[in-house]
């Protein structure tokens, strides 16, 4: 039994000397190279991806720590900026020689970081490229950790409508997406579904992120009378969209709006007229999976509230490269260990607190979103049938 | 072809709109009447009074209307104190160039400290009544945006009397055509420029909260409107108070008639199109153009 030890021992040593030499990474811990945009456009929510990483790294290091080596994140601040994340990274691999990287947060920067991961041959899971243009770049290391990409988040809204008798589906679709990857892709998904379905689409409308003045995009939507609206939308740019369609008085049917509905601030945002209006979501605080009770638990205790999406898709990150280096049994720059690592996951099935996740050869999660929908004055899961937490809601309450 | 239904609601959608850029290019064109000032602050300090009506109601509940008792005063006074402070000091043959690196200046100090005390995020006003609207001909037209308008209509109205029929009007008007023959006749032209700038101010003023009402804002939502505003002006006759509210309305008018056929972004463009015909056709403007001629 000693011998044994003293060998495996002996070849982890091994392993360690024949990486790219490593000063911040010693035998007992496990550094993790991450830049984020604290600062900047993508603040808020680079807050929220650093708060799961760091629970994260607490829950690993509470239990005795990666292959038996503490875990240690070293974050940087990209300031939101391109080339600033591409520096960092570059940073973090060469200088710092990090033994792992995690992604940063949003597709614009997810890109460029990913590339340099690439160079290096480094296994890049990401908690926040869900948009097409990610998937589309030849990345052989990237893995996207949450349920869905942006095109997939409305699939069992669009299974819904179109298992709806042939009279009572909508006809005509309206559609308005900030010019945003991530938006227009939320957005593009359901309206390529529902127009090969043969549902029209009435209007088309691409806005810039900085825009304030709702009322012509409004007026078109409203004038169009279409019967089901889709918002490509963030926050403050759905709930300005939905202030400009009640001021015109526009009732659709079905209105769904990506990310906004799900903010805490939305029902107040909107005066409270929030009944029957639906949103995607990939992350749920009561989702049962084992690992997910433990994690909202420990988060809780952490940081005094429960952990949203943001958090949530970080705390995955961790979770999904964990499990590869797990059954990789290492966990260094070495090209051979980072090899390892990719093809794990290339092959199997992970668990994790949005459930069991697995991708196809471009990184693309091959998971869904659920369906929430404001009903009495709650946001509820209504699709997936076998989630469900209240009944769909057809036809939309006036608003 | 769009429907009439359609046409007459964007109609109406760019008459609200063309209001309050009449208002705001109102102020804007003052001060480069009295002044030769290329005030590129003027949109900043129209975002900072924005944020003061949202906080004052995010902390006190007040009506955003209110503040306007407290702001406009407030403004007229920043606006004295920045022109006989500041302004005033700039060297004569100089003044429009390095007006505008000065207020530009003030500009970033306005939207850094805003963005200090507010952080980036989008704020927007919560009202009782921001989603209610009224139905006329089939059109809907929403109480916040008509508040708005009649707020930039009742302002302009107020400018346009007190520069036609007050002494202080006329000699506003005097120092706006000749300040060295308005000294002559006896006009304090130091004392009425700091006045005019203050009065300028002050539309921004009510403009800010004008906005704040149906607007999302953040501190950096001034450079979004300083384009506009410019253009307006230099199409409007720089200098010239009607021509720019009639070059406002025009613009606002034909920008949201645009939208009908284009995306948002490529509707914005017909200010630079108006802006760049008129530099290159009619460079002193529409209206009033002597001044701009001279200058």
């Amino acid at each position: 039994m000693a011998t044994v030890s003293a060998l495996a021992a002996t070849f982890a040593l091994g392993g360690c000397g024949g990486g790219a030499g490593s000063e911040g990474s010693g035998d007992d811990t496990i550094t993790i190279g991450v830049s984020l945009p604290l600062t900047g456009d993508f603040a808020e929510p680079g807050k929220g991806v650093e708060r799961g990483y760091k629970a994260w790294a607490k829950i690993v290091n509470d239990k005795g720590g990666l292959l038996g080596r503490k875990v240690e994140l070293k974050i940087l601040d990209d300031q939101s900026n391109a080339d600033r994340v591409v520096s960092d990274y570059e940073q973090l691999i060469g200088k710092d020689e990090v033994d792992l990287v995690f992604g940063p947060f949003s597709t614009r920067l997810v890109v460029p970081s990913a590339r340099v991961a690439e160079e290096y041959g480094m296994l890049f899971v990401e908690p926040a490229g869900a948009a097409p243009e990610v998937f589309e770049q030849g990345f052989k290391n990237l893995f996207y950790a949450a349920p869905a990409v942006a095109n997939d988040h409305y699939n069992h809204l669009a299974e819904y409508i179109l298992a709806l008798p042939a009279d009572q589906r909508p006809k005509s679709v309206a559609y308005s997406a900030m010019d945003d990857p991530f938006a227009q892709g939320t957005a593009y998904g359901l309206k390529d579904k529902l127009e090969a379905a043969g549902i029209k689409t009435a209007v088309d409308e691409v806005y810039p992120p900085n825009t304030t003045d709702f009322g012509p995009i409004a007026a078109k939507i409203a004038d169009s009378k279409a019967d089901m609206v889709v918002g490509g939308s963030q926050y403050q740019d759905g709930v300005n969209l939905i202030v400009a369609l009640q001021q015109l008085n526009y009732q659709p049917k079905i209105a769904a709006f990506s990310t906004a509905p799900t903010s805490p601030e939305f029902a107040e945002a909107i005066g409270n007229k929030t009944e029957g209006v639906l949103a995607p979501t990939g992350y749920t605080q009561k989702a049962d999976y084992p690992s997910n009770k433990e994690f909202v638990e420990k988060y809780t205790e952490q940081f005094g509230k429960a952990p949203e999406e943001d958090e949530a898709n970080a705390y995955t990150t961790g979770q999904v490269v964990a499990a590869a280096v797990e059954a990789a049994k290492c966990a260094s720059q070495d090209e051979e260990c980072q090899a390892k690592l990719i093809e794990f996951l290339r092959g199997n099935e992970v668990e994790t607190v949005v459930g069991p996740l697995k991708w196809d050869d471009k990184g693309r999660p091959q998971s869904a979103h659920m369906i929430q929908q404001w009903v009495d004055g709650e946001i509820q899961i209504v699709l997936p049938e076998e989630q469900k937490e209240a009944d769909f809601v057809f036809p939309k309450p006036k608003w | 072809m769009p429907s009439a239904g359609l046409v007459f609601q964007s109609v109406l959608l760019g008459l609200l709109l063309g209001g309050l850029y009449a208002l705001l290019a109102a102020g804007l064109t003052l001060y480069f009447g009295i002044m030769r000032v290329v005030m590129i602050a003027h949109s900043a300090f129209l975002i900072l009074a924005a944020y003061l009506a949202w906080w004052a109601h995010r902390e006190t509940g007040v009506d955003p209307l209110l503040t306007l008792v407290v702001t406009v005063p407030l403004f007229f006074l920043a606006g004295v104190a920045l022109q006989r402070l500041l302004l005033s000091r700039l060297s004569p043959v100089t003044l429009t160039m390095m007006s505008v690196l000065l207020t530009f200046a003030i500009a970033l100090v306005i939207e850094g400290l805003l963005g200090y005390a507010f952080s980036g995020t989008q704020r927007r006003i919560r009202l009782g009544y921001s989603s209610t609207s009224l139905e006329l001909f089939g059109a809907r037209i929403a109480v916040v945006k008509l508040i708005g308008f009649a707020l930039a209509a009742l302002s302009l109205l107020g400018l346009y009397l007190l520069l036609k029929h007050s002494r202080f009007g006329q000699a506003l008007r005097a120092t706006i055509q000749h300040r060295e023959a308005a000294r002559l006749l006896g006009i304090d032209t130091d004392r009425v420029a700091g006045y005019g700038f203050g009065l300028g101010l002050a539309t921004a003023a009510v403009g800010g909260t004008a906005l704040s009402l149906d607007s999302t804002i953040y501190p950096s939502l001034h450079w979004h409107w300083i384009g506009p505003l410019m253009a307006i002006i230099v199409v409007g006759g720089l200098g010239s108070v009607p021509g720019a509210a009639i070059a406002a309305m025009t613009l606002g008018m034909m920008q949201s008639l645009l939208q009908i056929e284009l995306a948002a972004t490529w509707a914005q463009t017909i200010f630079y199109l108006a802006l760049f015909g008129t530099l290159a056709f009619r460079p002193q403007g529409f209206f009033g153009g002597r001044l701009a001629q001279r200058f």
